[in-house]
Order: C-alpha cells, then structure tokens, then sequence
C-alpha cells in the first residue's frame, strides 16, 4: 500500500516551499547568488541615488581619466562617468534578461508543453521546428533578425527571445513526457477527465519547479546574447549605458584607457554569476530526490 | 549504420531547406534593399531599374524558389554591394573560420579532457579547486570580453603575439601565431563547462562495478581510469559536443569581429549591417549546413565509440 502511495505521488508534491527555502539556505553559494541578484536589483532601482553624475554627463576636463576617488571606474572618450554608467547599465540587463526570457519561456514552454503532452504527430512537427531552428547558431540568427529589425534595445530583446525558445522547449518536453507518463496521470486519464483538466490539475503544477529553475538559469544567458549583440553594433545604440555598448565604446582606446572596456565585463561576469549560483541552487533544493531525504 | 547515416544525410534536406526559408524570410523583412543601399535621394525610376535587374520585384514566393533552385546548384546569388559572386565570398572565408574553430575545439578537448579526468581522480584537490575557479571565471565572462583581456595582456602589454588579422595558415608559423588569442578566446569557455561535466561523469563512473572489478583483478590504476573509466565517461562528453555545435560557429562571429578575423563571421556581420541580402543568406545557410554535418560527424562517432548504441 505504502509503496503504491509513493508511487502514484507526484515527483514534486510534498516538497513544500518551507523545506525549499530552508534547503536553499543551506547552500552558500545559492546564497551568495542571491545576495548579488538583491544587490543588482536595489541597484537598478536606486540608480539615481547610488550613480554619482549622470550617465550622459560629459565633462571635457575629465577625458579618459583612469579610475581615482573622483571616478571610481575612471571616464571615457567623452568625460563620462564608467560607474554611473555601469550603474545605470544594470537596469537594462536586467529589464534585457528577464525581457528575454519571457518571450523565450512564452514560446518554447508552449510548444515543449503541447510536443511533450500530445506526442505523436504534433510532437514530429514542433520538434522539426526545434530542429531547425537550432540549425541556426542562436547569435547568428538573433543578429540576422536584429538586422532585419533594426538596432535597438526593443528589437534586439525580440531578436533574441525568438532566437532562443529552443532550448526552452527541449526541457518543458522532458519534464512533460516524465509526468505525462507517471501512473497518477495514467490513473486521472482512466478515471475519465479531460486532457485539458489533467494538464492544468496535475501536468502543469509539476512543472512549475523545474520552469523556475530553467528562468532564472536562462538570464544570464540572455543577458550575455544582448551584450554580443550590443558589441556588434546591433543592439543598444549610443548613448545607452547597456553593457555590451560600453565595452564596444572602449575597444578603441584599450591599449591606454583599459578601464572603459574592462569594468562593464566584470559587471556583466558577476552578474551572470550571481544568476548562475541561484539558479543552481534553486535547482538542488528543488530536487524531489533531497526534498525525500529532508 | 550506413544505413542510419544515409537516412540522417537525406533528413538534412528538409531542415536545410527550413532553414533556407527561415533566413530568406527574414531578410525581406526589413525594407527594401535597394533604397537602402542607394540612400533617400536617388530618384526612384533608378531604384525600380535596380531592383528589377536583381529580380526583387518578383512576388517572394518566386524569389524563393529561384534563390532555393540556384543554391542547389551551387549559385548563391551576388552581393548588392560589390556585385560579387556569394559562392566565391564565402569560400575565401570558409577556410580562416574552420582553421579557427578547430582549432578552438581541439583547446577545448586538450584542456578539459585531463582536467576533468584529474579533478575526479583528486576530487576536491587544490587542483580540483582551481579548476571549478577557472569553470566559473570562463564560463560567466562574455567571449569578446575575454579577448579583450587577451589583446590588453599578450599583445599591448607584453607584446607576445599578434592581436589582429591572420597572418596565414594555421601550418604556418606566422599563421599558427596569429589563430592563438582568437582560439583561446573561443575554446576556453566551452573547455571549462566540458571540465566539470567530465569531472562529473568520471566520478559516476568510478564507482561502477565494473571498474571495482578491473581494480580486483589486478589492473594498475592508470589502466583502470584511462583504459575502462575514460572511455565510458566521454560518451555523454560527445553528445555535448554536438550541441554545442552551433555555440562554437555562432561564438566565432564575435571573436572574428574582435580579432579582425577575416572569416564568415565577419563577412556576416558587415552584411548584415551593409543589408547585403544575398551575402547574409549564403552565409547563414552554409553556417547552418556546417552545423548540421557537424552533428551528423558526431552522432557516427558516438556510434563508434558505444558499440551499444544502434539506430533503427
């Protein structure tokens, strides 16, 4: 009876946010992950009051000056401010990221869950697609429709929302096939309920977890994509502070004004990072195999 | 399995040619080419003229067809802007770009595949350490980024090796000189996350039966890892590596525009910035293509390699 009981739980139920939350404090790294996600976030926010000058402020007497207690990140060809740059450059890595990923996840967590759930032919043609699409390199394709867009900040979270669903839907597929063929779905499609009750009372809810844990790993990816695109001159336009942009701003003058172009990558590498930790750790305590053994 | 790769190699036209439609589409969307290209002030009558000589004012479904018919045929179309065949542009790049990623490949592989088997052998080590360090540094820094890093250190300061262009061949001293920063740039991210996943799978298996056995038996311990561990923990390695496929030829776009590399990454970039239609769609086509019998080389080579694995 017992083993019966346990078999026809679902993978994910019984793992109440409680023992998550716990579990995840348990883990340093996912705390660190969190701690900087809450810093970027307060920073993005509170831009204003933590940038010192403007971003768009130029100050003819301060070209290119290295970093020093006036400028902390040191200014660029303009007399800009690189912290109060980068600073304001949060706000758009994250409104690009989490931007990204919703179109992503709107895309390809449908169709994985239409492919994973109906199987059969449905499954052949969104799968085809998937093919395909992948066929294409992500930033290849992301800059061919950001070109075909136009540049922009708008156009190239598009351009790389629709380039990028693929994985999405690879994963929701998975994690849809395991339950699709779990005995308590077998014993719900026996008892006579619909598909569609079935997906939205016990398909969906199961993979609520692992779709947390796909977006907040998906983030930093898409904010490296943007920066790429915004290097190549297909993404933020000038004066935007995003990221990518600065660095692009600063290749010019690395070989004796190295902080324009090295600061924004060290933001970009702690930020992804940051997302990575947490993403990391939200998948570990989100395991139903260690929510078991708690 | 020559069967499988037959059947595999006539699937890739279906994909190939949704891939076509893909990248055709897209280049329509933007607005006409040739007002573009020739700017707000020309008179129109020379436009039309233009575009009708380059068939553009045939319906899209038409264009499609003649564009898919010529490609099968080897004719990719010409440039807009230089009147240049495409076939022939891309061809003079084909070469700098696969140089550069296998060469990439082949860092990535020569790195994490002893990293990765020391790691599981020494879990936990000060070398262990170090490389979740260095798979934490590559893998969360933006590729152009790092080779940034590269030019500052080993080519303005230090002055060790050239930062920009390529300088021959790869068999060529000057040549082999001039792929070291773009290829490290390119094959070090990737080296890291396969260190970790080698790492991974080494310690799964170490701890199989099987290998408890080769130990019992007497076997040295070299053997056991290299002979018998190894062998199996590479195989989900392989599959990784097909699909990170299209990471490795989309990674090379950048880091060709970084070094100046004048492979079909650039070629790229700059017609699409240019709206060189016909130059993007070759370019992207032939990148998908690469891919795709890039993936086919390494689903054989899984094949080889597991003599369990038989596709129907």
């Amino acid at each position: 009876m017992g083993v019966v009981a346990e078999n026809l739980t679902p993978t994910t139920e019984g793992a109440p946010w409680r023992s998550v939350v716990r579990r995840l404090r348990r883990n340093q790294l996912a705390v660190v992950g969190a701690g900087i996600v809450l810093l970027l976030v307060v920073t993005a926010i509170f831009a204003p009051w933590i940038a010192p000058y403007d971003p768009a402020d130029q100050n003819f007497d301060a070209l290119l000056e290295p970093p020093s207690r006036r400028h902390w990140f040191g200014t660029d060809d303009l007399g800009r401010d690189i912290f109060s740059r980068v600073v304001y450059g949060t706000r758009y890595a994250l409104l690009i990221g989490v931007a990204v990923v919703m179109i992503e996840a709107a895309i390809g967590a449908f169709l994985g869950f239409v492919s994973g759930y109906f199987g059969g032919r449905v499954d052949a043609y969104i799968s085809r697609l998937i093919d395909i699409v992948l066929a294409i390199p992500t930033l290849v394709l992301a800059l061919a429709i950001a070109g075909a867009l136009g540049g922009g900040i708008y156009n190239m979270i598009l351009a790389i929302g629709i380039s990028g669903w693929t994985e999405f839907a690879r994963l929701m597929r998975g994690e849809v096939l395991s339950i699709r063929n779990s005995t308590y779905i077998e014993a719900a499609r026996a008892s006579g309920l619909s598909d569609w009750r079935i997906i939205l009372r016990h398909v969906a809810p199961n993979t609520v977890a692992p779709f947390i844990v796909y977006t907040t790993l998906y983030i930093p990816a898409a904010i490296l994509w943007a920066a790429s695109l915004s290097f190549l001159g297909l993404g933020a336009q000038p004066p935007t502070p995003e990221w990518g942009a600065l660095i692009a701003d600063g290749r010019a003058y690395l070989s004796f004004a190295w902080w324009i172009a090295v600061m924004p990558g060290i933001a970009i590498m702690v930020t992804v990072m940051g997302f990575n930790f947490l993403g990391d750790g939200l998948r570990d305590a989100l395991d139903p195999k260690m929510a078991r053994q708690t | 399995m020559w069967r499988y790769v037959f059947r595999r190699f006539v699937l890739l036209i279906p994909t190939v040619l949704g891939v076509s439609f893909i990248v055709f589409s897209l280049m329509h969307v933007s607005g006409d080419p040739i007002r573009l290209m020739y700017g707000p002030n020309v008179a129109q009558e020379k436009v039309d003229e233009r575009r009708a000589e380059l068939g553009l004012d045939d319906p899209i479904l038409v264009q499609y067809v003649r564009w898919v018919w010529r490609a099968a045929h080897g004719d990719l179309g010409h440039s807009i802007r230089t009147n240049d065949r495409v076939a022939t542009m891309i061809s003079q790049r084909v070469e700098a770009t696969l140089s550069l990623t296998l060469l990439a490949l082949f860092i990535t592989l020569l790195i994490s595949v002893p990293a990765g088997v020391i790691s599981a052998v020494k879990p936990y080590s000060i070398f262990d350490n170090l490389s979740r360090i260095f798979a934490l540094f590559w893998v969360s820094a933006p590729n152009f980024w790092l080779g940034l890093i590269f030019i500052l250190l080993f080519g303005v300061h230090w002055q060790l090796l050239p930062i920009s262009g390529r300088h021959g061949p790869l068999w060529t001293w000057e040549g082999f000189l001039s792929h070291i920063l773009p290829a490290l740039t390119l094959g070090l991210p990737p080296a890291a996350l396969f260190t970790r996943l080698i790492r991974s799978t080494m310690l799964e298996v170490i701890h199989e039966d099987y290998i408890r056995t080769a130990r019992a038996k007497g076997l040295a311990e070299r053997a056991v890892v290299l002979k018998h561990a190894m062998r199996n923990a590479l195989i989900p390695v392989v599959t990784l590596l097909g699909l990170r496929m299209p990471w490795l030829f989309g990674g090379a776009v950048v880091t060709e525009t970084v070094f100046a590399w004048p492979g079909m990454g650039r070629l790229m970039v700059d017609s699409i910035m240019k709206r060189d239609y016909p130059v993007v769609q070759g370019a992207v086509l032939f990148l998908a293509m690469l891919v795709v019998l890039a993936n086919l080389l390494v689903d054989v080579f899984y094949m080889w390699i597991d003599p369990r694995i038989k596709y129907d």
